[in-house]
């Protein structure tokens, strides 16, 4: 079987989740938007999924959106704050996701002013720059994610969200790679938007939630059929909504057990790391997830490396899978101010609920031995 | 009338869905009864026309009778007044006010104006028994 | 409960169902189709296979799918994107779109949003059998049209419009047309080898596919270009970024690949039913039958699935009422909520009243004569149970 450590690109579907998903995958559950009788089962079953959702990110039933996944509750963030308004700025962490990023860069044209929020060689936010990149003029909205999905790096949201409420904007906090791996409460981050993935939490693909508070003026992206409360048209993609909200139970029974394992696990493969030379563990010193390690192998192309593991039967990456094979080194990593040519050695161990300290160890003999082939090559 | 054999998949008010389903005294009363008053309410254009019977024994109404095109609210107004009104006194149905109906059947905010089509069929009975009267 | 609602979802097939469970279930067939390992590549290929089942169902080259999350977000794309493409509303050049009143809630949704920033929308009139007619949308053409949206069959009706017809023309004259296709694929036959359309949406869940997935056709020669509405990663040469959802694009290659493999027959089968239907409910007295009879001799075609009748004289929400064991739709799903009469039937010239008191029967691949039978006999006596109990002259 082959050793999968790459659960931030994405994760398998929990069996359980699967359970609950298959009678509205094969049931005759109709159009969530038709009124007769399948219809309203299909509606109270979106809705107890809102509620789950909900309880896991600490938040209001009534504020979360469904969306087909994360990019879009990410791009229906940041367009639909900035549609129709005057423009002036947006700011975004240099090492947001691609989808933060793109979608921000695509707001230039319509007279934006779109700038980044610097952040240090450890992953977390230059407070000083912040703040005076927020006292220079009126901001629309600002956003960071919770957690990075390439070195794992866990930012002071909360702290953000007064600095950039302060200044008079809004802000949105992708807690994408956060979600089922760490506590934490739309409430107490202090955020407007929120937005939330379910395959990255051992749901389905294709499913996702924008989290807005009811203060927030928002504008539809998706027109029409009036769904998600005008906020988003189409038909209700309900097996994947029901998983979703599965998932979310399940990980927010669990994320004390899973993170406690992670942080043995971790610990582990870092000891590991450590024990071979020319390793350097990207934001080692900063609060990071309990399954992400993100580390600069000297001496290796990390693409290079990540095939070289792949034909070991080893599934890891060299940064994010929406940038995987542009040959261009991590942006994360050039945001945080690391040189390129470490950045192209990067590569991403993610670890997954069920992943095993056998798989640890192999993983790191197996580097170790890649290792040896090469210097003796 | 029909057989309630469904639940309700709509999810109208309980006392609306069997009404509506069972259509207590529905119909006319026979061509010549006696003591028979009948008035309407609604117009074709708006979706709602009500129209209500009582046979009047003295005082008191010995049976209710109602015909209705509209929603299954309306419908059940109609079913609910003509079973409601028998062996009342006209000053009784005199005080039945929208807001009794509203109560009775547990109608919506948007559907109050069902139960305001109730009051008006019933006003403009007893308007046309007044003028009969005198 | 009898089913009578297809063209609002379908359920999922069964042999669908079957391919996508291998991606849900443990099995290491899990991986994001963007990862550069081993299990990228098994999802990315499973991508690949279905991208060339849905292109064969209508012709297409498997480059010209883009997938989406639904025919809604299709239509949005390719509307949205071909005008953000030319510029709009940036360049302040006048830009004008011709679509019909009678298109689903999503396109002219989208269509009164562009309106809101300075497009010229066309509405057109359909004709008295439903159709938007090929020289009813040249005349609507001005210097200024950069799209043509108009839907392949009517969901309501099932009225067909000429789209074979149509898009040549629209081509000699540079003009893009977008044909949203999510009642017509897998009911009607496309080859767009030989239509020149230039964007066609597809919904999955409209052909025992699942629901959350669609896809919108691009053409590539000549190259119909867009302006992308999801940012973030470059997906789909670009033009659709997010995380492909496997297991529902996996499913919908399954669906087109089973509504090629099937169309005569299911076209048949439906049809039959349709024909079985009608034939039992024409003796309502004063029923009216909405759109194309099917009547190939008068040159009118009509989508297999579809039967939408009036019956005056009973109101709109009490014969749905009534019929609490029959689901049926009184128009499209998307708009049930809105107690508005039907925009195409009003077109057809029903009034407000009889527009309202009108079902709209669909029927699919598990409908049988017996359900047909049963429901004919349930709405027969419910109508007249209806009419029994109006005080409305001439309704008894």
């Amino acid at each position: 079987m082959p050793i999968y450590l790459d659960h931030n690109a994405t994760t398998p579907l929990d069996p359980r989740v699967l359970e609950t998903m298959l009678p509205y995958l094969s049931g005759p559950y109709g159009n969530a938007s038709s009124v007769h009788r399948y219809g309203r089962a299909a509606r109270d079953a979106i809705e107890a999924a809102r509620v789950q959702v909900a309880a896991l990110a600490g938040a209001e039933a009534s504020e979360v959106t469904f969306t087909s996944g994360a990019t879009e509750s990410n791009n229906l963030a940041l367009k639909g704050l900035t549609e129709g308004r005057v423009p002036s700025c947006v700011l975004y962490g240099a090492t947001e996701h691609p989808a933060i990023l793109e979608a921000a860069e695509s707001l230039r044209p319509h007279g934006w002013q779109v700038e980044t929020i610097a952040i240090d060689r450890a992953g977390l936010v230059d407070w000083p720059a912040f703040e005076a990149q927020l006292a220079r003029g009126p901001v629309q909205v600002a956003a960071l994610m919770l957690a990075n999905n390439e070195t794992g790096v866990i930012q002071d949201c909360a702290r953000a969200a007064r600095l950039v409420h302060d200044a008079g904007g809004l802000f949105h906090v992708d807690a994408v790679q956060a979600g089922g791996k760490l506590a934490f409460s739309f409430a107490d981050t202090g955020a407007d938007l929120m937005c939330l993935s379910a395959h990255k939490l051992y749901g389905p693909k294709g499913v996702g939630a924008l989290l807005v508070r009811s203060h927030v003026e928002l504008l539809t992206q998706l027109h029409g059929g009036g769904q998600e409360r005008g906020l988003r048209g189409g038909t209700e993609n309900l097996a994947a909504i029901v998983g979703f909200g599965a998932a979310c139970e399940l990980a927010a029974a669990e994320v004390g057990q899973r993170v406690a394992r992670w942080t043995e696990l971790k610990a582990r493969l870092e000891a590991g790391l450590r024990a071979l030379s020319g390793i350097t563990i990207f934001g080692n010193g900063s609060p990071r997830l309990a399954n992400t390690v993100q580390c600069g192998v000297a001496g290796w192309e990390g693409e290079a490396l990540l095939m070289a593991l792949d034909r070991k039967g080893i599934a890891v990456s060299s940064g994010s899978a929406c940038a995987a094979g542009t040959g261009e080194p991590s942006h994360v990593l050039i945001g945080m101010g690391w040189e390129r040519d470490i950045a192209f050695s990067a590569i991403r161990i993610s670890l997954g609920v069920a992943t095993t300290e056998a798989e640890i160890d192999r993983f790191l003999a197996v580097l170790a031995e890649l290792r040896a082939q090469a210097v003796a090559a | 009338m029909n057989e309630i054999d469904d639940d309700n998949p709509y999810g109208y008010a309980p006392a609306i869905w069997r009404l509506f389903r069972g259509a207590p005294n529905a119909g006319v009363f026979a061509d010549g009864t006696a003591g028979v008053i009948s008035a309407e309410a609604g117009t074709p254009a708006a979706r709602s026309v009500l129209r209500l019977a009582l046979r009047i024994d003295g005082d008191r109404v010995a049976e209710g009778r109602f015909q209705a095109y509209g929603c299954p609210t309306t419908i059940a107004v109609g079913a609910w007044i003509a079973g409601w009104c028998a062996g009342r006194t006209i000053d009784e149905l005199r005080r039945l006010k929208a807001a009794d109906l509203r109560e009775a059947l547990e109608i919506p905010e948007d559907r109050a104006h069902c139960a305001l089509l109730g009051e008006d069929a019933l006003k403009a009975l007893l308007t046309r028994f007044q003028e009969q009267r005198a | 409960m009898i089913y009578l609602d297809y063209a609002a979802t379908t359920p999922l097939d069964a042999a669908v169902f079957e391919a996508m469970l291998p991606y849900l279930a443990p099995g290491g067939l899990h991986g994001n189709p963007a990862s550069t390992h081993g299990p990228g590549f098994k999802a990315r290929a499973a991508v690949e296979r279905a991208r060339q089942q849905v292109a064969a169902l209508i012709g297409a080259e498997p480059g010209e799918i883009i997938w989406t999350s639904g025919a809604t977000e299709s239509n949005n794309l390719a509307i949205k994107g071909t005008l953000e493409f030319r510029g709009f509303p940036k360049n302040g050049k006048p830009v004008h779109i011709v679509t019909s009143k009678t298109e689903h809630k999503c396109v002219l949704d989208t269509c009164r949003h562009l309106e809101t920033l300075g497009a010229r929308v066309s509405y057109l009139k359909p004709d008295g059998q439903g159709r938007v007619t090929p020289e009813a949308v040249l005349a609507a053409i001005t210097p200024d049209t950069a799209l043509v949206s108009l839907m392949w069959v009517n969901n309501e009706i099932g009225a067909v419009n000429d789209i074979e017809r149509l898009a040549p023309s629209l081509r000699e004259r540079g003009v893009m047309l977008h044909v949203d296709a999510a009642q017509a694929a897998g009911k009607l036959a496309i080859d767009l080898q030989a239509v020149p359309v230039d964007l066609l949406s597809l919904s999955a869940h409209k052909l025992y596919g699942p629901k959350g997935v669609g896809a919108l056709y691009v053409r590539r020669r000549p190259r119909a270009r867009l302006a992308p509405q999801m940012h973030g990663g470059g997906h789909e040469q670009g033009m659709r970024s997010g995380t492909l959802s496997t297991h529902q694009v996996v499913g919908m290659g399954a669906a087109c690949q089973r509504a090629a493999e099937r169309l005569d027959a299911d076209a048949a089968h439906c049809s039959g039913l349709r024909d079985a239907l009608w034939a039992r409910l024409r003796g309502i007295p004063g029923v009216l039958r909405n759109g194309p009879t099917g009547d190939s001799a008068g040159g009118e075609r009509a989508a297999p699935h579809l039967l939408n009748l009036s019956f005056p004289g009973v109101e709109g929400e009490a014969l749905r009422a009534a019929l609490p064991g029959l689901a049926v739709s009184s128009g499209s799903a998307c708009s049930s909520a809105t107690a508005e009469p039907s925009y195409v039937l009003r077109a057809l010239g029903r009034d407000d009243e009889t527009a309202n008191a009108s079902l709209r029967f669909s029927f699919g691949r598990p409908t049988t004569m017996t359900e047909i039978g049963q429901a004919a006999a349930t709405v027969i006596a419910q109508v007249a149970w209806l009419r029994a109990l109006s005080p409305l002259p001439g309704s008894r």
